[in-house]
C-alpha cells in the first residue's frame, strides 16, 4: 500500500498527503456554495494515483457536492459559486484555458440512480466515443467490447448489444452506465453512491468491479454505506457540514480514528 | 487489452459548433418572443391615431359593440357555468374512475369542435327550429333540471338491485337516455300546453302583450351555441382544480359529520374555489372573444337592448366583417383595431389573473401535502 | 377510492331534499353535454353522409290537379294548428324557375313512385327530374328502355370520349326539352335501385364531393379546393412553426436563466393561447398584409400597382398569422415535454463531456420529440379549425386558380385560396340558394369535424403513450 508521506497534524484536521507524484487529484482551500448557502468550507485534501478513496459523511455534508464539483457539473447551475483550486495532475480545472467538455471525458461520473440514454446497449457505449472521434467500426466495436467487459458486462449482453438499454436490470443499467464512462477512457472515475439503489448481489458486483478497476484508473467513491467504504476503499475521507474533518488509510480510519468525531460517526453515534 | 489512446482533434470544433448553436437559439428564441410581444406593440401603435378624434365619435361606435360583447359573453356564461360546474363537481367527486378516464377526453374534444361548425348549426338549424318551437324551447330549460331531480327522486325510492345496477358513479352515462326521453316527451307536450295556458302562441304574446320583438338570431341561441364551446374548457380547470383536492380535507369533514351537500359546498368548493374561479375566468375570456359562433349565430345587429330574444353585434365579429372593407388608415380602420385592442388586452389580464390564482393554489396543495 | 362516494348503506330514514338531489343535478350535466355533443355528431354524420344516398323520387298529383315530381325533404308546422307543409325538391330549374315547392299535406292528392323517374345532374341548371324518352345521336334514335342503357353507356365513357348527343327529356307535367349530353354530369334511376345499386351511388357521390370543384355558385359540386388549400395552409404553417416553436421552448427551458423575467414570458407566453384569433388575424392584416406586403409590393411589383400582390390576403400571409396563432401551442407542449425528461440524462451526456449541443440534439431532443409532435399537431388541429383569422388574411369565396400550378415558381404563396372552415361559413350565409348548398354544408362541416377530431385523437394517443412510457422509466 502506499503510504502517506506525512500525516501531519495542520491545524487540528488529520488529513493524508500526497506528494505530487503519487497524487492524482488534489483540492486546494475548495469552498463552495449554492446561492449563497454554504456547502463546502475551505477543503483541502488530494487523492492518490489507482486507488480508490472514499468520502463517507451524513447526508448534505457535502461530498456529493464535493465529487460534482471535481466534474465541473456545477457550471449547470447558476447559483453556484466557489473559491479555491482542484487541480487534475496538476492541471488547474477552472483555468480558462482548461476544455470543460476534455475535463469532462478524463474525469468520469457515474450517478446514484443509474442513467442509461434511451438507446441500445451499443449506442449508449459508443455515445462518448462518437463525441470524441470518428471512428472506423471495427474500432469502435473492440472499443465497446472492451469496455464492456471492464464492466463485468460483456458475458451478459453479448447477445443482445442492440436492445434498449431500458431493458436492463437495475444492477446492469449501472454497470452499463460504468461501462459507458470507461469507453472514453477517463483518467479519473466519480462514483455517487453506485450502489445505493442496488440489490445486495448487484452491489457486491459493482464493489468488486471498482477493486479490479483500481488498476486502470483512479477512483472516488461517495457512500453513506460504511461497510461499503471499509470493503473497497484505500482511503477514507470523513466530511461533515461542508468541512473535512478527517482523512486518511482506510484501515487507521476505520480502526483508529484521531478525532472523537469521526468515531462518534462510524460508530452509528450520530448520522 | 487496452485499446489505443483516444485523440481529441475534434475539441475546438465541437466547442465551436456549441457556441455558435446556443447563439443561434438564443437568437431564434428570442427572436420568436419578441414577434409574439410585437402583437401588443402593434396594436397600441395603431391605436394612437385614434387619441387625434374626438372620443365622443369613438365611443358611439364602440359601445354597441362593447355591450354586445358583453351581452353575448353573459348569455354564454349563464348557460356554460352551470352545466360546467355541475359536470365538474360530479365527475371530480362522484364519477367512476374507470368512467373518469373515457369521459374527460370525450368532454374536452367538444372543446376541438370548430367555431363555424357550431355556429352554423346554431344560426341555419337551431336559430329557425326554436323560433318556431320558443315555446317548446324554455319549457326545455326548466324541464331538463327537473327532470334530473326527478330521476334522483325514482332512485330513491327505487329497490337496492336497482340502485347497484345502475350506480349514482355511472349515472353521467345512464341519465342520456333518460334525458333523451325527456326531451321527447318534453317537445311532444309543450305545443299542448303552450295552447292550454296561453291560448295561442307565445311569441304573438310576447309580442302584442310586452311589446317585445323577436329576431331569429338572438341572444338566446348565441347563449346556447357559445355556452356548448365554453362548456369544455370551464368544465376540464374546474375539474382538475377539484381533483386535487386533497381526498383526505372531503374525508375528514364527513368524518366529523358533515352531509355530503356541506362536504361540498364547505370544504371541497371552498378549498377549490381559486382554481374554479380560474376556470371561469378564462371561459370568460373564450367567451369574449369568439368570433365565428357570434357572427353566425347573432343576427349582427349593433343594438342596445336587454332581451334575450333580440340580436347583438360583438366586437369580435365587428372586427371580421368590416376590417377587410376598411382603408388602412381610415377612421374605421383605428377604430377596428383598437377593439381588437381592448380584446387583447382583457383575455391577456383575465388569463393572467386566472394563471396566477391557479399556481397560487398549486402552491397551497403543496403545503397540505396532498398532491392527489 | 374518490372522496365523497355514495355510500347506499347509510340511507337516511328522511329524504333530504339538498343533500340528495344535487347529485343528480350535477350527473345530468354530465349526461346533458354528452348529449349535445352527441347530438351535434349524429346530426353532421346523419345529414352529411345522408345527402349522397340516392332519394327516392315522387310524382305528387295535387288536388288542383297540378302534378310535380321531386323528392321530399323536410316537414314544418303551419301555425295556428293548420296541419303541416312540405317541401319538396323538385329541380328543373330551367323550365319552372325554381327547385323548391312548398305544398300543404292537404294539398295532396295521391303520391307514386314511378320507377321511370329519373334524376339527371346537370351543369348549368342544376337537376333535372323527370322522364327520358329518347336519345337522339347522328340520326340514330333509342327510346324507352333503351335510351336509358345507352345512356348509361355514354356516361360511362370519359367525358372527352362521348359523341355528341342529344336528350329527350319530359317532365311529369309534360312539358319537353332538348338536353346537350355535354352538359350531363350523371344521371340516376333512384326508384329503379336496389339497396346495393344505392349503396355504389352513395360511395360514388362522397368521392365526387371529396374530389371535385364546386358547381352552381358553392350548391353542388365538391370541396377539393377547399381541402388542398387547407391542407396546403397547414403544411406551410407547420413548417413555420415547427421550427420555431421548438426554437423558443428550447431557449426558454434550456438556455435562459431561469429567473423572475423568465417565469414572466412563460406565463405570457401561455396566457396568448388564449388571446381570440381574430386579434391575431388584426396583427396579419396590419403588418403582413398591409405593412409587409405594401412594402414588396412597392418595391419589387410596383409596374402592377395599384393592383396588389403581396399587399393584400393571400396564402403566405395566411400560413405566418396562424403560425403564430397556434406558436403558443407548440412552445406550451415543447416545454412540457423538455421539463418531463430527467436531469439524470441530461447530466449523464454532460459528464461524458458533450457539450451542449451534443446534449441537447443527442439526448434530450429524441426524448422530446412525442411532446413536439402532439404540440404541432394540436397546433395543426387549431389551425384547421380557425376561420375568423383566414377572413382578413387571405381566404377566397371561390379562387379562381389553385395556389400550385405548373406554372413557374409553381408555388404560388400570393394568391387567395380556399379553406373548409370559410367555405363552409360563406356558403351558409352568403349563398343565394342556402336551402340548396345546405347538404353541402353539412357535409362539409362533417369533414372538418372529422379532420380536428381525428387530429386530436392522435395528439392525446400520443400523449397518452409518452406519459406510460415515461411511467416504465420510473
Amino acid at each position: 500500500m502506499l503510504a502517506p508521506l506525512h500525516s501531519a497534524n495542520t491545524a487540528q484536521v488529520p488529513v493524508a498527503h500526497f506528494s505530487s507524484e503519487h497524487s492524482c487529484l488534489s483540492i486546494d482551500h475548495l469552498s463552495l456554495a449554492y446561492a449563497g448557502k454554504a456547502a463546502l468550507r475551505d477543503l483541502t485534501l488530494s487523492v492518490p494515483r489507482h486507488r480508490v478513496t472514499a468520502f463517507i459523511g451524513p447526508s448534505g455534508c457535502g461530498k456529493s457536492t464535493l465529487l460534482r464539483a471535481i466534474n465541473r457539473l456545477h457550471d449547470l447551475n447558476e447559483t453556484v459559486t466557489h473559491s479555491g483550486k482542484i487541480t487534475l495532475e496538476g492541471q488547474d480545472i477552472h483555468d480558462p484555458q482548461t476544455n470543460v467538455t476534455e475535463l469532462r471525458r478524463r474525469v468520469g461520473m457515474v450517478f446514484q440512480t443509474p442513467n442509461p440514454f434511451p438507446m441500445s446497449i451499443y449506442e449508449n457505449v459508443a455515445f462518448g466515443l462518437r463525441l470524441q472521434q470518428r471512428l472506423p467500426k471495427r474500432k469502435r466495436d473492440d472499443i465497446i467490447e472492451w469496455a464492456l467487459t471492464s464492466a463485468a458486462l460483456w458475458d451478459e449482453v453479448k447477445d443482445r448489444l442492440h436492445r434498449s438499454a431500458w431493458q436492463l436490470s437495475g444492477g446492469q443499467q449501472q454497470r452499463l452506465v460504468i461501462a459507458r464512462t470507461l469507453a472514453v477512457q477517463p483518467d479519473v472515475l466519480l462514483l455517487d453512491e453506485p450502489a445505493s439503489a442496488l440489490d445486495p448481489i448487484s452491489t457486491l458486483k459493482i464493489e468488486e468491479l471498482i477493486r479490479n478497476l483500481k488498476s486502470e484508473l483512479t477512483l472516488v467513491l461517495v457512500t453513506h454505506n460504511m461497510q461499503q467504504a471499509a470493503r473497497v476503499s484505500d482511503y477514507t475521507a470523513f466530511l461533515h457540514q461542508g468541512e473535512l474533518v478527517e482523512y486518511g488509510p482506510t484501515d487507521q480510519v476505520f480502526t483508529n480514528p484521531r478525532l472523537q468525531h469521526t468515531e462518534n460517526y462510524i460508530t452509528g453515534r450520530i448520522t | 487489452m487496452t485499446p489505443p489512446r483516444l485523440t481529441s482533434s475534434r475539441q475546438p470544433l465541437r466547442l465551436l459548433q456549441d457556441r455558435v448553436a446556443t447563439g443561434l437559439i438564443t437568437a431564434g428564441g428570442v427572436g420568436v418572443l419578441l414577434a409574439i410581444l410585437a402583437i401588443g406593440v402593434f396594436l397600441i401603435w395603431e391605436t394612437l391615431p385614434l387619441l387625434a378624434i374626438g372620443e365622443s365619435l369613438a365611443l358611439a361606435k364602440l359601445s354597441p359593440l362593447a355591450w354586445g360583447t358583453l351581452k353575448a359573453a353573459l348569455a354564454a356564461l349563464l348557460f356554460a357555468i352551470p352545466v360546467a360546474l355541475g359536470a365538474a363537481i360530479y365527475s371530480a367527486l362522484f364519477m367512476s374512475a374507470r368512467l373518469r378516464t373515457r369521459i374527460k377526453p370525450a368532454l374536452e374534444m367538444m372543446e376541438a369542435i370548430p367555431g363555424v361548425v357550431v355556429g352554423f348549426i346554431a344560426g341555419l338549424i337551431l336559430a329557425p327550429w326554436v323560433e318556431r318551437h320558443l315555446a317548446s324551447a324554455l319549457v326545455l330549460m326548466v324541464w331538463l333540471p327537473l327532470s334530473a331531480g326527478l330521476a334522483g327522486l325514482l332512485w330513491q325510492l327505487a329497490k337496492a338491485r336497482l340502485q347497484r345496477r345502475l350506480p349514482l358513479s355511472w349515472a353521467g352515462l345512464w341519465l342520456i337516455p333518460w334525458l333523451a326521453l325527456m326531451v321527447v316527451i318534453a317537445l311532444w307536450l309543450a305545443p299542448w300546453m303552450e295552447q292550454l295556458w296561453l291560448g295561442g302562441d307565445l311569441r304573438q304574446l310576447l309580442d302584442q302583450r310586452f311589446g317585445m320583438d323577436y329576431a331569429t338570431r338572438n341572444a338566446l341561441i348565441v347563449g346556447l351555441a357559445m355556452g356548448f364551446a365554453v362548456i369544455p374548457s370551464i368544465y376540464s380547470l374546474a375539474e382538475d382544480a377539484l381533483a386535487d383536492v386533497p381526498s383526505t380535507l372531503i374525508e375528514g369533514a364527513q368524518a366529523l359529520g358533515a352531509s355530503r351537500w356541506q362536504a361540498l359546498w364547505k370544504v371541497a368548493l371552498a378549498a377549490a374555489g381559486p382554481g374554479i374561479f380560474s376556470a371561469v375566468m378564462i371561459g370568460a375570456g373564450r367567451a369574449v372573444g369568439e368570433t365565428m359562433i357570434v357572427l353566425m349565430a347573432s343576427g349582427n345587429t349593433a343594438l342596445f337592448s336587454a332581451s334575450p330574444f333580440e340580436g347583438m353585434r360583438s366586437m369580435a365579429a365587428a372586427i371580421a366583417i368590416e376590417l377587410p372593407e376598411a382603408s388602412p388608415g381610415g377612421q374605421t380602420y383605428h377604430l377596428l383595431i383598437f377593439a381588437a385592442l381592448v380584446l387583447f388586452i382583457f383575455t391577456f389580464l383575465v388569463n393572467t389573473l386566472a394563471e396566477v390564482v391557479r399556481q397560487r393554489l398549486r402552491r397551497r396543495y403543496r403545503q397540505m401535502g396532498g398532491t392527489s | 377510492m374518490k372522496a365523497g362516494k355514495v355510500n347506499t348503506a347509510s340511507r337516511r330514514p328522511r329524504f333530504n331534499w339538498l343533500n340528495d338531489l344535487w347529485p343528480w343535478l350535477c350527473a345530468a350535466s354530465v349526461a346533458l353535454s354528452l348529449l349535445m355533443l352527441g347530438a351535434l355528431l349524429a346530426l353532421l354524420l346523419v345529414r352529411g353522409l345522408g345527402h349522397f344516398w340516392p332519394a327516392t323520387l315522387e310524382e305528387v298529383t295535387l288536388r288542383s290537379g297540378d302534378t310535380f315530381a321531386g323528392h321530399a325533404v323536410r316537414e314544418v308546422e303551419l301555425p295556428q294548428q293548420a296541419g303541416d307543409e312540405r317541401l319538396y325538391f323538385t329541380g328543373n330549374q330551367d323550365i319552372e324557375g325554381a327547385r323548391w315547392r312548398w305544398v300543404t299535406i292537404e294539398e295532396i292528392a295521391e303520391r307514386a313512385q314511378p320507377t321511370d323517374l329519373i334524376r339527371l345532374e346537370r351543369s348549368p341548371w342544376g337537376d333535372f327530374i323527370g322522364r327520358l324518352s329518347a336519345i337522339e345521336q347522328d340520326g340514330q334514335r333509342w327510346e324507352g328502355d333503351a335510351a336509358w342503357h345507352r345512356l348509361a353507356t355514354l356516361l360511362a365513357l370519359p367525358a372527352s370520349q362521348r359523341q355528341e348527343s342529344q336528350l329527350l327529356l319530359t317532365t311529369v307535367d309534360g312539358q319537353t326539352l332538348r338536353q346537350p349530353l355535354a352538359s350531363v354530369v350523371s344521371a340516376q334511376a333512384p326508384n329503379a335501385m336496389s339497396w346495393w345499386q344505392k349503396t355504389h351511388v352513395w360511395g360514388d357521390g362522397v368521392w365526387r364531393f371529396l374530389s371535385e370543384g364546386p358547381r352552381a355558385a358553392n350548391t353542388d359540386g365538391g370541396v377539393w379546393p377547399a381541402i388542398f388549400g387547407t391542407v396546403l395552409m397547414v403544411i406551410l404553417m407547420s413548417v413555420m412553426v415547427t421550427p420555431f416553436g421548438v426554437l423558443a421552448a428550447i431557449y426558454l427551458n434550456e438556455i435562459a436563466h431561469q429567473g423572475r423575467l423568465t417565469r414572466l414570458v412563460r406565463i405570457g407566453v401561455r396566457n396568448l393561447a388564449g388571446v381570440p384569433s381574430i386579434v391575431y388575424g388584426v396583427f396579419g392584416l396590419g403588418v403582413f398584409v398591409y405593412g409587409i406586403g405594401g412594402s414588396l409590393d412597392e418595391w419589387f411589383f410596383s409596374d402592377t400597382l395599384p393592383s396588389p400582390t403581396f399587399g393584400t390576403g393571400g396564402l403566405l400571409w395566411a400560413s405566418l398569422t396562424l403560425a403564430l396563432l397556434t406558436l403558443p401551442v407548440v412552445i406550451v407542449a415543447t416545454e412540457e415535454g423538455l421539463a418531463r425528461i430527467p436531469e439524470a440524462q441530461r447530466e449523464g451526456a454532460v459528464a461524458l463531456g458533450a457539450t451542449r449541443l451534443e446534449m441537447l440534439t443527442r439526448i434530450v431532443l429524441p426524448m422530446a420529440a412525442p411532446a413536439m409532435l402532439t404540440g404541432v399537431i394540436l397546433a395543426v388541429a387549431r389551425a384547421a379549425g380557425e376561420v375568423a383569422p383566414l377572413m382578413l388574411v387571405g381566404v377566397a369565396k371561390l379562387a379562381p386558380q389553385m395556389p400550385i400550378d405548373g406554372e413557374f415558381p409553381y408555388l404560388h404563396l400570393e394568391r387567395k385560396f380556399m379553406h373548409l372552415g370559410y367555405h363552409l361559413f360563406d356558403t351558409a350565409f352568403h349563398g343565394e340558394d342556402v336551402q340548396a348548398a345546405i347538404p353541402l354544408v353539412y357535409a362539409t362541416a362533417l369533414l372538418l369535424v372529422l379532420i380536428v377530431l381525428v387530429l386530436n385523437l392522435t395528439a392525446i394517443f400520443l400523449r397518452h403513450y409518452l406519459r406510460r412510457q415515461r411511467g416504465n422509466e420510473c
